[in-house]
């Protein structure tokens, strides 16, 4: 009996925790939740370039499959902010074809992630849901044949490369000097392409001519 | 809606204080309180904030007028954002990130309770030994990353239960308590707090 008891009081207790745990997530403002990641090449001197071209579209890839190069207003804004934030190291931006030191491209990363619902759990109590008595058929059992949903996650993000084009010749490479990454919620809001531009930039202040 | 969390949480423990009775040996009594906690040592790293989310369940059978036996079953939310700051990754990246830590301990103890009193005011001590469930989620914006663990845990606690009327079986409960529990993860070497509990005591009666 006290068993029972126990069961019924201490159950419900537990069951209400969860709604007493503060919510990470739902707590974290619209300028909080992307994360922006940098790196460069330690080897990299950035004092010696003095110019550099950025593209004037935006790649974009869908699960690692290059879809199109566009130019809408988000991208383009992008653009014009991350050249504004090179300027404002003392870079100089230059056409295409007028040798840069620096090339930067902007590209647009879509990834899908896809998971399997099952929603077979709720089959297991069918007969106390649906006695077949109610179709006329006491006694009888149900069958269902296996059925799954399917759910698909596209996250995004937003990459800006960097590359060494005053070196390439003699090296045959494009070498990467330095990349930055915007994941989260937020990301692709026109209204935050300046901070994200800033941000970046912020936690890379070698980025200096 | 979190009016709504907090009225429910207090309605949980309020509902138990609804009894009468008698005496304590061979009698088996709940305490059922709200609790707080505030972190100490490395776990101060993780969330400095003291925590108001939690509960506490003792369930204490008499063996005497004095000495007790029985399980002490707890659970404490703690929660802390920082502000964005840049961290440095093993690979040499740079990340900008609000950090978020979340921290839930569910401690279960074998419990034994000395009583210093019979009747009137007690107050009392108790030693709690066995484990804590404990969910660790550690969010960079909104990506979290999980670092959960069973861990021991002791708990030695201090209280004091005044009855509600003179001599009576159901009446208010208050302790404070250690919770020591080692938890070498994500950096850190324990998740130990100093918790304090207010509640209602009460006899259980088949």
């Amino acid at each position: 009996m006290i068993r029972i008891k126990l069961f019924y009081l201490i159950a419900p207790v537990f069951f209400a925790l969860q709604s007493c745990v503060k919510d990470a997530v739902d707590n974290l403002d619209g300028d909080e939740k992307p994360l922006y990641i940098t790196k460069a090449d330690t080897n990299a001197d950035f004092s010696s370039y003095a110019t550099f071209s950025l593209a004037d579209s935006v790649a974009v890839i869908s699960n690692n499959q290059l879809v199109q190069r566009v130019r809408t207003d988000y991208d383009a804004a992008f653009i014009n902010a991350i050249a504004a934030q090179m300027e404002s190291r003392g870079f100089t931006r230059v056409a295409h074809g007028n040798s840069p030191d620096l090339g930067i491209s902007i590209s647009r990363i879509y990834n899908d992630f896809t998971g399997i619902i099952d929603y077979s759990d709720y089959w297991g109590g069918y007969n106390d849901y649906w006695d077949p008595y109610y179709w006329g058929y006491p006694g009888y059992d149900y069958y269902f044949p296996p059925v799954y949903g399917t759910y698909t996650v596209t996250e995004g993000a937003v990459a800006i490369d960097m590359f060494d084009l005053k070196n390439a010749a003699g090296s045959n490479q494009l070498r990467q000097v330095w990349s930055g990454l915007v994941r989260g919620s937020g990301t692709f809001t026109s209204g935050m392409i300046n901070r994200h531009s800033q941000l970046l930039f912020e936690q890379s202040p070698y980025l200096q001519r | 809606m979190k009016k709504n969390k907090i009225i429910l949480c207090t309605a949980f423990i309020l509902s138990f204080a609804v009894l009468k009775t008698t005496a304590q040996q061979g009698e088996v009594r709940m305490t059922a309180s709200l609790a707080g906690a505030t972190p100490m040592g490395d776990f101060k790293d993780l969330v400095d904030k003291t925590s108001f989310r939690g509960v506490d369940i003792n369930i204490i059978y008499g063996i005497n007028d004095k000495l007790g036996a029985g399980l002490n079953i707890g659970f404490q939310d703690f929660y802390q954002k920082f502000p964005r700051a840049v961290y440095k990754l093993s690979d040499g990246s740079d990340i900008s990130a609000v950090i978020t830590n979340s921290v839930q301990t569910i401690p279960f103890l074998a419990t034994a309770k000395y009583n210093f009193s019979s009747s009137g005011i007690q107050p009392y001590a108790s030693a709690g030994v066995g484990g804590s469930v404990v969910l660790y989620r550690q969010y960079l914006g909104e990506a979290a990353n999980d670092f959960n663990k069973i861990s021991f845990a002791a708990r030695p606690s201090l209280g004091v239960y005044i009855p509600f009327k003179k001599d009576g079986e159901v009446g208010l409960n208050i302790a404070a308590n250690y919770t020591y529990i080692p938890y070498k993860e994500a950096g850190v070497s324990n998740l130990s707090y100093f918790g304090f509990t207010v509640g209602v005591g009460f006899p259980m009666r088949n």
